[in-house]
């Protein structure tokens, strides 16, 4: 059982679902949520000020992350997360989690080696259990 | 000649002397009378003498004339001996056929050469003009006679003239004949002496160039002909332009000639192309370009052109041939058509992305439905009604989430131009499949009789194989008869480079006649059915094709089914 993930997504049901079923397959001890990438990095930057005070801070393992959101997309939130500013974060894995069926977009996930898999919506319990044997 | 003269007046004066002499013997035995006597001897002998002067004289006179008429003669013999040594050699050694006509007897002859070129044995030639007449070609003996007869009465004064003449193996030959006429002291044409050449090399020679010549003047394409060189760094002079050029360049061929091409240049004429062309002529070579022209009236026209170095017998560069096409309204075609494939590309892309938006936006939340149900069923539901409720939910939302799964597979296939095939091991193939369906079988216990022979794999897409097979099999179960068990035959068989596959039913069959053109179409459905939703086909279809194999079907209606697959092995 992981200690903290985070699932960015603009959907509340979404974000609710994801929750419940994180819980039901006991996959995460705790979940932090974001509404799109911008909100993500946000959450980032200000645990890189915290870092530099307290190095225990909790980092997420895992984030979920939702390809189609406003503000901030899953793709920029990846290019974004990839820069030099958020090194000290690139041992968080990334699992893409889309109602997506544009083949560019699992092709073009292939290209971020933080990227562990790409999932379709909606998300199971026996989804999440095949999880836990990759992380 | 002299000598003889003299002999024969010398004979004559003596035996004339000898018959005076032998008279006055006699006289003077047998008569008396001596002075008569012998001025009778001497009268005798000054008469012989004379008259053997005389005689000597008149001899000599005439063995003069002949000797002179005899030396002449001789003269004329050598002339004629001469000359006729000459027109032996003449006709020897000329290639021409020398024939000669005695107009009053009609007494034709001909020389070797009638055989040598034409192929005529002495005993098939008739010596008459008939036999000339007869061999000439029929379309050209009119024309032929009716200009001989005008020479023969003297309306015109040479002849020469062409015609076809048949040898003996009926060929024709093209000939050029030329005569003259001999004539008595009348005027009056008795002889005619002529020579015929054999032209026909030459003729054909012409003949190809005349064909040659027809490829400038009725080409469409515009061909220009320049000099070799130029010297005022101007592209060399035009010395020949044809039909089609004149047409492209609006210019009169007098105008043309004698111009440098330079003269179709303008100020939207590309330099650079300009420049590529000088330097290909500096350097010899062979050039090809497109540029802007300038027609008489100075409207422009687009023109692709070659410039090609043209080398005579001795390998020295003797002109420049240059064919040029009017690609004014290709390019403009051109254009359009591109400008038209990149909307159309655009608009594909559009579409195909506003499909997957679309695709995205009704899939997110749907999954959310289905997220949601899920956690549903872990709760035990008391109230019967909302028990009720939530079945039919559950039920819908799976139908929905099938349609948008279906119509998000069509899109996928039409997007996928390259599909990567791989072995498939059919084994595998039918167990994935049956394990799809294993509450369908199980509910309704088909007999299914599959055979593929000697065919243990294939070489296709797994995955739409797969669904093309599962598609088909859910029809036949989907479709069933009600009065009857169902049997389902899958058979597989390599025919030359493909291999076929059919699946047949015997289910409710589907009325032909009526459906043919929908059976593959998108939302078309035939049977009222709960659960159909007109994708199932179409998807198989699409499927197929984009591996690019072909599917018909075969069905009469409660009977059964049979569909047959092709696929390139």
């Amino acid at each position: 059982m992981l200690d903290l993930i985070m699932c960015v997504d603009d959907d509340p049901i979404t974000l609710m679902l994801l929750k419940k079923v994180i819980d039901k397959a006991a996959f995460s001890k705790e979940t932090i949520t974001a509404q799109n990438g911008e909100e993500a990095l946000e959450f980032f930057k200000s645990l890189k000020n915290t870092l530099t005070k307290d190095t225990t801070t909790n980092l997420p393992q895992l984030i979920f992350l939702d390809l189609n959101m406003p503000v901030m997309g899953g793709w920029e939130f990846l290019d974004c997360f990839n820069t030099p500013e958020y090194l000290n974060f690139n041992d968080i894995k990334v699992v893409i989690l889309s109602s997506t069926i544009d083949p560019e977009d699992i092709s073009k996930s292939k290209t971020y080696p933080i990227v562990i898999d790409f999932l379709p919506k909606p998300i199971t319990t026996s989804i999440l259990d095949y999880l836990k044997t990759k992380i | 000649m002299k000598n003889k003269t003299n002999q024969i007046t010398a004979f004559y004066i003596l035996a004339s002397l000898f018959i005076a002499i032998i008279s006055f013997k006699l006289l003077k035995t047998y008569t008396s009378t001596f002075d008569c006597h012998l001025y009778s001897f001497i009268k005798d002998l000054i008469f012989i003498t004379i008259t053997g002067l005389f005689f000597r004289y008149i001899l000599h006179k005439n063995d003069e004339k002949n000797t002179k008429f005899y030396e002449n003669l001789k003269q004329t013999n050598d002339k004629i001996k001469e000359s006729n040594e000459k027109y032996d050699i003449v006709a020897k050694a000329t290639s021409d056929t020398i024939w000669d006509w005695k107009i009053p007897e009609d007494n034709l002859t001909w020389n070797k050469g009638i055989k040598g070129i034409y192929g005529y044995n002495q005993d098939q030639i008739e010596n008459n003009s008939k036999w000339w007449f007869n061999n000439i070609h029929p379309e050209d003996s009119i024309k032929m006679s009716i200009k001989l007869y005008s020479f023969l009465e003297q309306k015109t004064e040479k002849w020469q003239d062409q015609y076809r003449f048949k040898c003996a193996d009926n060929t024709y030959k093209h000939v050029l004949d030329r005569g003259f006429l001999l004539k008595d002291k009348n005027g009056k044409a008795v002889r005619m002496i002529g020579a015929i050449q054999d032209i026909t090399k030459q003729k054909e020679e012409e003949n190809r160039l005349k064909l040659l010549e027809t490829v400038f003047t009725q080409a469409k394409d515009s061909i220009i002909i320049t000099e070799a060189e130029s010297n005022d760094g101007q592209i060399p002079k035009i010395v020949f332009a044809n039909p089609a050029y004149i047409n492209m360049s609006g210019y009169k061929t007098n105008e043309i000639i004698g111009k440098s091409p330079n003269l179709f240049m303008g100020k939207n004429s590309d330099i650079q192309q300009i420049e590529k062309l000088t330097n290909a002529i500096t350097n010899k070579e062979e050039c090809l370009l497109e540029i802007i022209c300038y027609k008489k009236d100075q409207s422009e026209y687009r023109v692709q052109l070659s410039f090609i170095p043209v080398y005579n017998l001795e390998h020295e560069l003797s002109h420049w041939i240059s064919i040029q096409r009017d690609v004014t309204e290709e390019k403009e075609l051109e254009k359009e058509k591109e400008q038209l494939i990149q909307e159309l590309t655009k608009n594909n892309k559009d579409l195909k992305q506003f499909s997957y938006i679309t695709s995205h936006n009704l899939r997110a939340p749907l999954s959310n439905l289905t997220g949601l149900l899920n956690l549903i069923k872990d709760i035990s539901i008391e109230d019967e009604e909302l028990k009720e409720i939530i079945t039919g939910f559950n039920k819908s939302t799976h139908l929905l989430n099938e349609t948008i799964n279906d119509l998000a597979k069509v899109i996928t296939i039409r997007d996928n131009s390259a599909i990567q095939n791989e072995e498939a091991l059919i084994k595998n193939v039918f167990q994935n499949i049956f394990n799809q369906l294993r509450f369908q079988i199980e509910s309704h216990k088909p007999e299914l009789n599959i055979n593929f022979g000697d065919i243990t794999t294939i070489y296709t897409h797994k995955a739409y194989f797969e669904s093309i097979i599962l598609n088909l099999l859910t029809n036949a179960i989907k479709y069933r008869s009600e009065d009857r068990k169902l049997i389902i035959e899958i058979t597989g068989a390599k025919i030359n480079n493909t291999i076929v596959i059919t699946v047949k039913d015997n289910g409710i069959g589907i009325n032909l006649e009526r459906h043919k053109d929908k059976i593959f179409g998108l939302y078309q459905r035939f049977h009222n059915h709960p659960d159909s939703k007109g994708l199932g086909l179409y998807l198989v279809k699409s499927q197929i094709e984009s591996m690019g194999g072909t599917i018909s079907i075969e069905s009469e209606v409660n009977k059964g089914t049979t569909f047959t697959l092709t696929f390139k092995a």
